[in-house]
Formats: C-alpha cells, sequence, structure tokens
C-alpha cells in the first residue's frame, strides 16, 4: 500500500522526518519496502517558484490557432503574460503557474522565459503531469476558488511528497489504513491522532432501504444508503493528486470516493447504479447452481454455490467483496447511487477468489478480515463525499446485521511480558503503549482489545507482543541459560559427513537433484495431487537418473572427468499415510565397473567396512556388469542411459551404517612380519574370483590376513575358456612369527582347496 | 713386497683418483682380493708382519674412504647445481571432488550450533497437514494452506512448506530442555525463477527451557549472523508475523558488501532481511504438552539458499540445481 505523507499527517501530528517515520514503522509495525520522493525538487528555492495564480484575461494569439495568451495574476501586483496551449479554462480560474527557473519533475532544465511564436511567455500554467500529482495531460489543473493569487502552490498541493510505500503482515489488515497508519506513527513517535471526525449528511425526503441477508456468517454486516441527484463528473484535484500518489486511478466522483474512503478507513465500500438494481433492492446470498456474472472487468465468472453474491433478489449484481457487476456499475449516465458499506467473512472470500484467480485491493483487505465497526465509519465519510463531490441527497440508510463481535478481554502480567521479551518494561510505559495502540488497560491489567484488532489478539502472549513491538531494537542480546548441554551429532549424521568426504576425495563432487521427477521406475511411486509441472510430479524411489542427468549437464559443458554422487532421500510406498523416507547415496562416474567399483572400495574401506558384492541386476545397468550388495547395487549403466562407459551405484545409508564398528580396537600388525606369497592358478572362465578369494579364506583360516587378486591373465599357455588368477596372500599372526613351514602349509591348504573346489591348476 | 713404497703408490693414486669411478678402481687396485697387499698378508707368517700389514691396510682404507666421501660430496654438489626445475610447471593432477555450495553452509551452520551445544534433527520431507499445519497454529484459511502455494499428496499430506514440523517431533518425542536445529529439503508450490525454486533448503532451530526470553533469540541470531558474515557485522530485529511464533521478528544484518552505505545488494538501505524467527507460540507446546508457563521457547526458519544468494553472490537459485561441473568447482 502507497501512503502519501502529506495525507497522513492529515492524521497524525509528528514531529518526524519521512526517514524517522518510515524506520520506526519498519521496526515496530511492517515492512517499509522504500519511501518514494514525489514531486518537484525541493533545492535552491524551487518550491518557491510554484504559485496559486488567477486568470485575468485568455486571449487568442495572434500568430497561433492552438495557442492562448493569458494574463496570469500570482500576487506580483502586475499580470505575468503567459502563453498556453489548453482550453479548459477561462478568464477567472484559478490555476497553478511554475515562474521562470522552476525545475519540474519532467523535465532536466529550468524553465525560462521566451517567445512563444512572438508573445513572450514568462511562466507556465501547470497540467497535474508536470508537477508529479497525476497522469492527465489533457488540460491544465483548474483549481477550486479560495486561495488568493500568489500563495504558495505547495500549500494547496501537495508538489512536494514522500510516499511510503509499506506491505503490512497478513495479521495487520488494520495498517492497510491510512488512519491504522496514522494510529501507529502517534503511538511510535508521540504524535496526537486525529481521524476524519465523523460529519453524516442529513437525511432527506427519507426513504427506505431494502436490505436483506441470507447468510450472515459471511455477510455479518450490511449498510445500504441511498443518493439521488448524483451528477457524476471528475474529482477535484486534491483528491486526484491523493489517489494518483496512493496508487489508484481516478475515475469519477462517486467511485473515486469508494477508492479514497477504503484507504482512509480500511474497509472497501461499492458504489451501484441503483436503477439497475429491480426495486432498488439488496438480497446477499450464495451463487445459484450454474449462476453466472459478468463482472465490470468485462470477465463472465462461472459461479459454484460456496460464492457469496451481491443480488438485487433477481439477479446477482457483484461477486461480494471482489468485484461489482458491469451491468449496475456506476457510469456518466448515473444519477442514483446505492452505497454499499459491509463486512465479509475473510475464508468465504479467499477461497472464492482463488479460485476465479481474480484478487483486487478490496478481496486483498477481506481475505483478512475487517473490522466490522468500520463499516459504518466508511459509510459516513463517503456520504460525506457523495453529497459534496456529486451534489447529491442522500435518500436513504439501513444498517443489518446480528449483532457485532464483542472485544475480547486479556488479563496482562506486566511481569510476565519484561520475562518474555527479556528487558524489563516498566507497567507505566506498557499501559502507555497498549493505550497508544487503542487498547484500554484497566487498573487491574485486564486489557480490552480495540474492534480493528479483534482478530488477531486474543491471549496474554499476543498483547505481550503489543508490548514488545516498540522495543525490540532495545532488547539486550543474551544467551540461553544452559544446565544441560547435548551438542554432537548421531552416527549417521557424523557417517554421511565422511561419506561426502571421503566421495569428495576420491573425485566425486556432489551434486543437488530434485526429489521431485518427471517419471520413476517404480509404477507404485508416489504422485503429487497438484503439480506445478509434469517434470515435477513424482516423488523419486531412487536418485541415479537424476545424477544421470547431472552427468550429461556435466558432458554437455564439454568435461571429460564427470563424477558425481549427492545424498538424499528417496520416498519409498509404505501403504501407510507417510512413505518410508530413506537417505540413500548414489554416484555416477566416468568410466566403467573398475571404476566405480575402486570409489566404492575406497568409502568402505574409510567406513571400516568390506565391500562384498554378487552379480545382480538392474534396470539402470548393464545386465553383464551388474552387482548387488547388501546396502544396495553397483555396476556399469546401461549404454542407453549415456553414452560411453560410466559407472553407477545406490546405496541405502541405515544399511551401510549399520555395521559401521563404533570404535576400532588396536590390533598388532607390526611385532611379527607377516609372510608374503603369490600364487597363480588357472581356472574355469566363469569361476569369479571373489569365490576363489573365499576358498582361500575358508581353506587357511585366521592365519590368512590378506588375500588380493592382482592380476588375471589370458592367453595360449591357459587355454581356451580358461583364465590364471594371480592372488598375493599375506599370512600373519599378531601372537609369533610364523615359521617358513607354517606358511607352506597354510598356502597348500588353500592350493588344494582351490584345486578340489574349482579345478584349479596350480601355475606358481 | 716392499710396503713403504706401496703405500706411497696408493696415497698418490688415492690423491689423484677424481671421481667415485676412480677411487672405486684404486680400491681394487690396492685392496682387492688380488691386491699385493691382501697377498702379502695371505702369505704372512710371522705376528710383527702381520701387524705391519693390517695397520698399512687400515690406513689405506681410512684413506680411500676419506677421499670418496670427498669425491662423491663433490659429485652430489655439481649435481645438485646442475638439477633445476621450472618450478612454475604444473605439479602432477590429483583429483579432488567439491562439496555443494548448499552443504557446505548446512555444516557451517550444523558446526555454529554443535558449539553452541545443540542437536542436530532429521525431520521428515513428507508431512501431514496435522504436522505442518495444524501443530503449528496455521489458521484455516492461511494463504500456505492453499493447494496453489502447497504441493500436496492428498487431502491430507503435503510436502512440507518449512522444516518446522521437526519442532513438533522433537517435543513430542522428548521433554525440555530442547535445543535443536534441523536443516533440509522444503517445497513450495513456486515457478522457478531467479529468486524461486520450488525446492530449497531451510534450517530450523528451536531452543525450549525455563527461562528462555526474546533477548536470547536476538542474541543467539547476532551471534549466528556474525558466524555467517563476519564478526563486523551489526544486527537489528523488526517486527513480523508467522503462525508458529509470537512474538514474531525477522532478522536484518548490516550489509556486508557495502558496511551499511547502500548498495544494490541491499536495496541502499544498508541491511539485508535473512529470515524469520520469533518465541514459540503458546499452543504449539499445548500440541505437544508442555507447561506453556514453565516453559518458554524460541525458534526460527532460514532459508540456507539466502545465505548462499547474499553471501557468495548467486545470481539466480536455478544455478544451484544446474549441476555444471564449471559451477560445482568454483566452491
Amino acid at each position: 500500500m502507497r501512503a502519501p505523507l502529506s495525507w497522513l499527517r492529515e492524521y497524525v501530528t509528528v514531529d518526524a522526518t519521512a526517514e524517522e517515520i518510515a524506520h520506526r514503522l519498519a521496526i515496530s509495525s511492517l515492512e517499509v519496502e522504500r519511501v518514494i520522493d514525489a514531486g518537484v525538487a525541493d533545492t535552491d528555492g524551487n518550491l518557491g517558484r510554484f504559485l496559486v495564480g488567477r486568470v485575468l484575461e485568455a486571449a487568442p494569439h495572434p500568430n497561433a490557432d492552438r495557442l492562448r495568451v493569458c494574463q496570469v495574476d500570482v500576487g506580483e501586483g502586475d499580470a505575468r503574460q503567459i502563453v498556453c496551449g489548453a482550453w479548459n479554462f477561462e478568464a477567472g480560474a484559478t490555476v497553478a503557474v511554475a515562474l521562470p527557473g522552476a525545475y519540474l519533475p519532467i523535465v532536466d532544465e529550468p524553465l525560462d522565459e521566451r517567445a512563444l511564436r512572438g508573445q513572450l511567455s514568462r511562466g507556465m500554467i501547470l497540467a497535474e503531469d508536470e508537477v508529479g500529482l497525476g497522469e492527465d495531460h489533457a488540460g491544465i489543473m483548474v483549481l477550486e476558488d479560495g486561495p488568493e493569487p500568489g500563495t504558495p502552490l505547495a500549500d494547496v498541493l501537495p508538489i512536494r511528497d514522500h510516499v511510503l510505500d509499506v506491505t503490512p503482515t497478513v495479521n495487520r489488515v488494520d495498517l492497510l489504513s491510512m488512519v491504522g497508519l496514522a494510529r501507529e506513527v502517534a503511538a511510535l513517535l508521540d504524535g496526537e491522532l486525529h481521524p476524519p471526525a465523523p460529519d453524516d449528511p442529513a437525511i432527506v425526503d427519507v426513504e427506505s432501504v431494502d436490505v436483506a441477508i441470507e447468510d450472515f456468517h459471511r455477510c455479518p454486516r450490511y449498510i445500504g444508503r441511498v443518493f439521488r441527484d448524483v451528477v457524476i463528473g471528475t474529482s477535484p484535484q486534491w483528491l486526484r493528486t491523493r489517489l494518483y500518489l496512493a496508487d489508484m486511478r481516478p475515475i469519477s466522483n462517486v467511485v473515486d470516493a469508494t477508492n479514497y474512503v477504503m484507504h482512509v478507513w480500511g474497509s472497501p465500500l461499492h458504489a451501484f447504479d441503483r436503477s439497475k438494481l429491480a426495486g432498488g433492492r439488496i438480497a446477499v446470498r450464495r451463487a445459484r447452481p450454474d449462476e453466472e456474472l459478468r463482472t465490470l472487468d468485462g470477465t463472465l465468472r462461472k459461479l459454484v454455490p460456496e460464492d457469496l453474491m451481491i443480488t438485487d433478489g433477481e439477479h446477482s449484481v457483484a461477486l461480494a467483496a471482489i468485484m461489482g457487476g458491469e451491468d449496475s456499475e456506476v457510469s456518466e449516465a448515473t444519477n442514483e447511487v446505492l452505497l454499499e458499506a459491509a463486512n465479509f467473512e475473510p475464508l468465504g472470500i479467499l477461497r472464492t477468489s482463488e479460485r476465479l484467480g481474480l484478487r483486487t485491493a478490496g478481496s486483498n483487505r477481506w481475505e483478512k478480515g475487517v473490522d466490522p465497526y468500520l463499516a459504518e465509519n466508511a459509510a459516513v465519510l463517503a456520504s460525506r463525499m457523495i453529497v459534496d463531490l456529486a451534489g447529491a441527497r442522500m435518500t436513504g440508510h439501513v444498517d443489518v446485521h446480528d449483532g457485532l463481535p464483542e472485544r475480547p478481554v486479556v488479563r496482562l502480567r506486566p511481569e510476565r511480558a519484561s520475562f518474555v521479551i527479556g528487558l524489563g518494561v516498566a507497567p507505566d510505559e506498557q499501559r502507555a503503549t497498549l493505550e497508544g495502540f487503542g487498547f484500554e488497560v484497566s487498573n487491574d491489567w485486564d486489557v480490552t482489545v480495540p474492534t480493528w484488532r479483534a482478530r488477531d489478539v486474543t491471549r496474554e502472549i499476543d498483547v505481550i507482543e503489543e508490548v514488545a513491538r516498540p522495543v525490540l531494537d532495545k532488547v539486550p542480546y543474551t544467551m540461553p541459560l544452559r544446565r544441560h548441554v547435548l551438542g554432537r551429532l548421531s552416527k549417521q549424521q557424523r557417517l554421511r559427513r565422511v561419506v561426502e568426504d571421503v566421495l569428495v576425495g576420491a573425485g566425486v563432487s556432489e551434486a543437488y537433484t530434485w526429489s521431485l521427477v518427471g517419471s520413476d521406475p517404480n509404477p507404485d511411486a508416489i504422485r503429487l495431487r497438484n503439480p506445478v509441472t509434469s517434470d515435477q510430479e513424482v516423488l523419486r524411489t531412487t536418485i541415479v537418473p537424476g545424477l544421470v542427468e547431472a552427468a550429461r549437464t556435466g558432458v554437455d559443458a564439454g568435461a571429460d572427468d564427470v563424477a558425481l554422487f549427492e545424498i538424499a532421500r528417496v520416498y519409498l510406498p509404505s501403504g501407510k499415510q507417510l512413505p518410508d523416507e530413506r537417505w540413500r547415496v548414489a554416484g555416477v562416474v566416468a568410466g566403467g565397473y573398475d571404476v566405480v567399483k575402486g570409489v566404492l572400495e575406497t568409502l568402505y574401506a574409510a567406513l571400516h567396512l568390506e565391500l562384498r558384492v554378487e552379480r545382480g541386476s538392474h534396470p539402470s545397468l548393464h545386465p553383464g556388469k551388474a552387482a548387488a550388495t547388501e546396502a544396495g547395487w553397483l555396476g556399469e549403466l546401461h549404454p542407453t542411459l549415456l553414452e560411453g562407459a560410466w559407472g553407477a551405484f545406490e546405496l541405502d545409508l541405515d544399511t551401510l551404517f549399520a555395521p559401521v564398528p563404533e570404535r576400532i580396537v588396536y590390533e598388532d600388525v607390526l611385532t611379527f612380519p607377516a609372510v608374503l606369497q603369490d600364487i597363480a592358478v588357472a581356472v574355469a572362465e566363469d569361476i569369479e574370483v571373489g569365490a576363489l578369494v573365499d576358498a582361500a579364506h575358508d581353506a587357511a583360516g585366521a592365519l590368512l590376513r590378506e588375500a588380493r587378486v592382482f592380476d588375471v591373465y589370458r592367453g595360449e599357455q591357459v587355454g581356451e575358456g580358461r583364465k590364471s588368477v594371480a592372488i598375493h596372500l599375506s599370512f600373519q599372526s599378531p601372537e609369533r612369527t610364523l615359521t617358513d613351514d607354517e606358511a607352506a602349509k597354510a598356502r597348500a591348504r588353500i592350493v588344494a582347496a582351490l584345486v578340489d573346489r574349482f579345478d584349479a591348476e596350480l601355475r606358481a | 713386497m716392499d710396503a713403504q713404497s706401496l703405500e706411497s703408490d696408493a696415497l698418490a693414486a688415492v690423491a689423484a683418483a677424481s671421481s667415485v669411478g676412480d677411487i672405486e678402481r684404486v680400491r681394487v687396485e690396492y685392496l682387492g682380493r688380488k691386491s699385493a697387499l691382501k697377498l702379502a698378508l695371505r702369505d704372512v707368517r710371522d705376528r710383527e708382519t702381520g701387524m705391519a700389514l693390517n695397520t698399512l691396510r687400515e690406513r689405506l682404507e681410512a684413506a680411500i674412504d676419506a677421499r670418496e666421501a670427498e669425491l662423491s660430496r663433490a659429485e652430489l654438489d655439481r649435481r645438485l647445481t646442475e638439477e633445476r626445475v621450472d618450478v612454475t610447471m604444473p605439479g602432477t593432477p590429483i583429483r579432488r571432488g567439491h562439496l555443494h555450495l548448499i552443504t557446505q553452509i548446512r555444516r557451517e551452520v550444523e558446526d555454529i550450533f554443535l558449539g553452541l551445544g545443540y542437536t542436530v534433527v532429521d525431520g521428515r520431507e513428507v508431512e501431514t497437514t496435522r504436522y505442518n499445519f495444524d501443530a503449528l497454529n496455521f489458521p484455516l484459511g492461511h494463504p500456505t494452506r492453499s493447494p496453489l502455494q502447497t504441493l500436496f499428496l492428498d487431502e491430507e499430506t503435503v510436502l512440507r512448506t518449512e522444516t518446522s514440523p521437526s519442532q513438533i517431533r522433537t517435543m513430542e518425542a522428548q521433554d525440555p530442555p530442547v535445543y535443536i536445529v534441523s536443516l533440509g529439503r522444503v517445497y513450495r508450490r513456486d515457478t522457478p525463477d531467479a529468486m524461486h525454486s520450488p525446492t530449497f533448503h531451510q534450517v530450523e532451530g528451536l531452543a525450549v527451557d525455563e527461562g528462555i526470553t526474546l533477548g536470547d533469540l536476538e542474541g543467539t541470531l547476532d551471534y549466528l549472523l556474525k558466524a555467517l558474515f563476519g564478526e563486523r557485522r551489526e544486527t537489528r530485529f523488526v517486527t513480523h508475523h508467522f503462525p508458529f511464533t509470537e512474538p514474531s521478528i525477522e532478522a536484518l544484518v548490516s550489509c556486508h558488501i557495502c558496511d551499511g552505505s547502500g548498495c544494490p545488494v541491499c536495496r541502499h538501505s544498508g541491511w539485508i532481511e535473512v529470515g524469520g524467527a520469533g518465541m514459540v507460540d503458546p499452543n504449539l507446546f499445548e500440541f505437544v504438552g508442555y507447561d506453556p508457563e514453565r516453559y518458554t521457547g524460541f525458534a526460527f526458519g532460514w532459508g540456507l539458499e539466502r545465505i548462499a544468494v547474499l553471501r557468495h553472490g548467486i545470481p539466480d537459485l536455478r544455478e544451484l540445481w544446474r549441476n555444471d561441473p564449471r559451477l560445482l568447482r568454483q566452491f
């Protein structure tokens, strides 16, 4: 919302600059997006070069059909000659004049005296856009009579202003109004609040107003007022300017009055052309099935029975609280007006506005819950303006409601407020703060909440927030006093960091890919009900596909050694309301099976685990190069997924971490040296080397500390269909030095087992 | 054999040797198996001659060893003067991966709070509306409850819109005191653009104990902001509104780019909004069965991406999901 300070200062007298006001509001009340400098510059006496003038004479220009030569009194004694191109005024008009030397906001050079088609022009008669007071350039500003020629223009119009651009939080709809903002400024900066005093026009030739509410829950209050002899026209300059500075478009006197009053009091209004209402009636009810309404933006709206409608008993004439209907819109031909100052329940308005995708200045306020008491203030001010601006007579008034809500009363303990804030705020100061915000505080601290805060402030803690708001920048910084401390990572969190660090050390970079994917290999994967896009509608059950995409990005970027991992959740259907969320680590690395196996061996070794795999299968993997392990799978990526040889893996972290030892116990590996021996055996091609190693361990028992395959050879000497496997053996006892004989016997047992179980042939 | 002339010949040869190779040849000639001295020693019959020859052998050995040491040292010196590398040549590349920037920030925040004696809690990402909204005091009609803003699995199940449900689950599982942070992915029904990502990361902090005050919250966040943005930063707290905190505040830090004098990063205000916080609303305590008179608490929930944007100048949040190696390598 835009709040011109010149307007705000009409409701609050305060000795504070725009910056001070913005600063204080930003701390204690609402977000101040910015302070806009509006209008003409205020340097080097520039403001003094803008004056009120009276046109004494407006004669045709001797040399130009479109221009006139005017004599204008600007209080200097002699009249000034000013050449002017506008025709919307005659002699006698009160106008705004800029003298030579004045800087206008729209041009860089100062105005100078010059001859226009041979006639000297010693100044300029101003249009509203030339001084930042509007957008209209059809004619010059004709001011209301009153101010004497020579009066500084700044006394009459806000040609120099600051405009606050503010956004209240959703609980502070009361701050979407000039009076609400003025109240905050008065309370926070020790100002004096004076909201517009009620000046209700008298009802003449009284007639009854027929308003019926069918749904008091959705429409708790409806004030209807009737005006006759309405003359629709343009609004006076001061009103046009205020609306313009507040970022609203001037339309016509009656519509402008409703917008203006909404801005003043925060309670939106609507004006109907009463002649378009059947019988001049208003009936508030839900929409009928299949009902439609063309709103005044020209759109035909399909309605549902949840929508609240303003009708004339026969047809809908407005989408309540959101937008009027086109048929009953106030137009230049209107001469009877029905003014609506009502109140609407927020949730229903929000639902309709969301469903239709239609948000307006009105709905933005209603959906946050407007104080129903404000309807009367708004009706009174708008009525005064319609009577004064449109020459109307007010002939009818009705106020329909089913009782207005009570104001909440909350007991405050001032010492509790000081405790929660962490700052001693004197009880007197708390009382003064609350009263400034419009609360009433009894002697024994019963706090009566003002009507405009009744939705938001219902408990002691809510009142404490009111006490805290003004002192947020005075609260001393402290730390909690701790008696119990437990600051450490869990085993899983600690090991997750190990996994990250080991993979990074192994040359694998961490990628972040989306949890939401377009499709997932698991047909039961959970789907969103309201996805934004079809490529993010399923909760993934596997991470690798996302990493494959990421790897492709890397390849496309020209990288030749792409290696990526990710630690993230997958979401497995559980048959219950919530899926089984599992932490996984997955990776995609350039290079084939050997590379990914090496990466995982490094990872397992860092976790003090042994990577044991068996032949497996996985849709993402090359069928001949796929392995399964207890925690998941690894292998070479299926060649249809990504060009070239790529390793991939995906492991469940809980399963991976379960066997990780809590601590490593010292083992003596130094005192008694290992006896190292290598063997080479020839076996059939389909025998897995892992089976040979397992058999060696079985046969040699604890003495065999390590058996590691270091070479596989195929060739003529080994024979067709066979391979020679070279295994490095390390025998060691923690208790004694092994004799050559002991090692030889263990080796012999291994060879015998390999020959026996695998038809192996000892080659070395 | 004339021992005297042998010795003088040998010493002359030692002195004449000009390389380690020369001295080896001298050693073989005078002390080798077929040398005159060795042959003479083999034929020695009397003790006196034997002692004399052995002393001679020792003297020759010492002279040769000394000369050899001298020569090899000279050779080493020569080699050291000759051998040079171009020290500006690159080294043998050793491949290194990179942690994602958000992970680095996540760990940094975790470590700050571990240092303050907090534990780290992993929350769920798929949540019930009961935990994501009801327990957190979201009123009916709150915009976040709308399917326009939140991703729904079904009527009562959502992707968590903030890390705050972990507050509820933690408090349900334990008695006070509670000092936790919870970091992870959260989801909003946003269309991705430079400043919005439908998936992003938050850090949630929660402290519940006897005697916790708004001052403790401001002090803790001041500590966090200085740790993240530098000890010279100033902090400021302004009013805000969230369903789950009362009073609610927003934290601002003095701009680290312009030091508060005004620049585009801080929109010329000198201050940067970092995130929301507040005192835990008593309704949350009632939901989990804590006594709201005895215990007070504070909570905050900040976006890690926001920290990345502010501190590292990330111009577009989508970059963080692009996984381009050129980008990942920077951090």
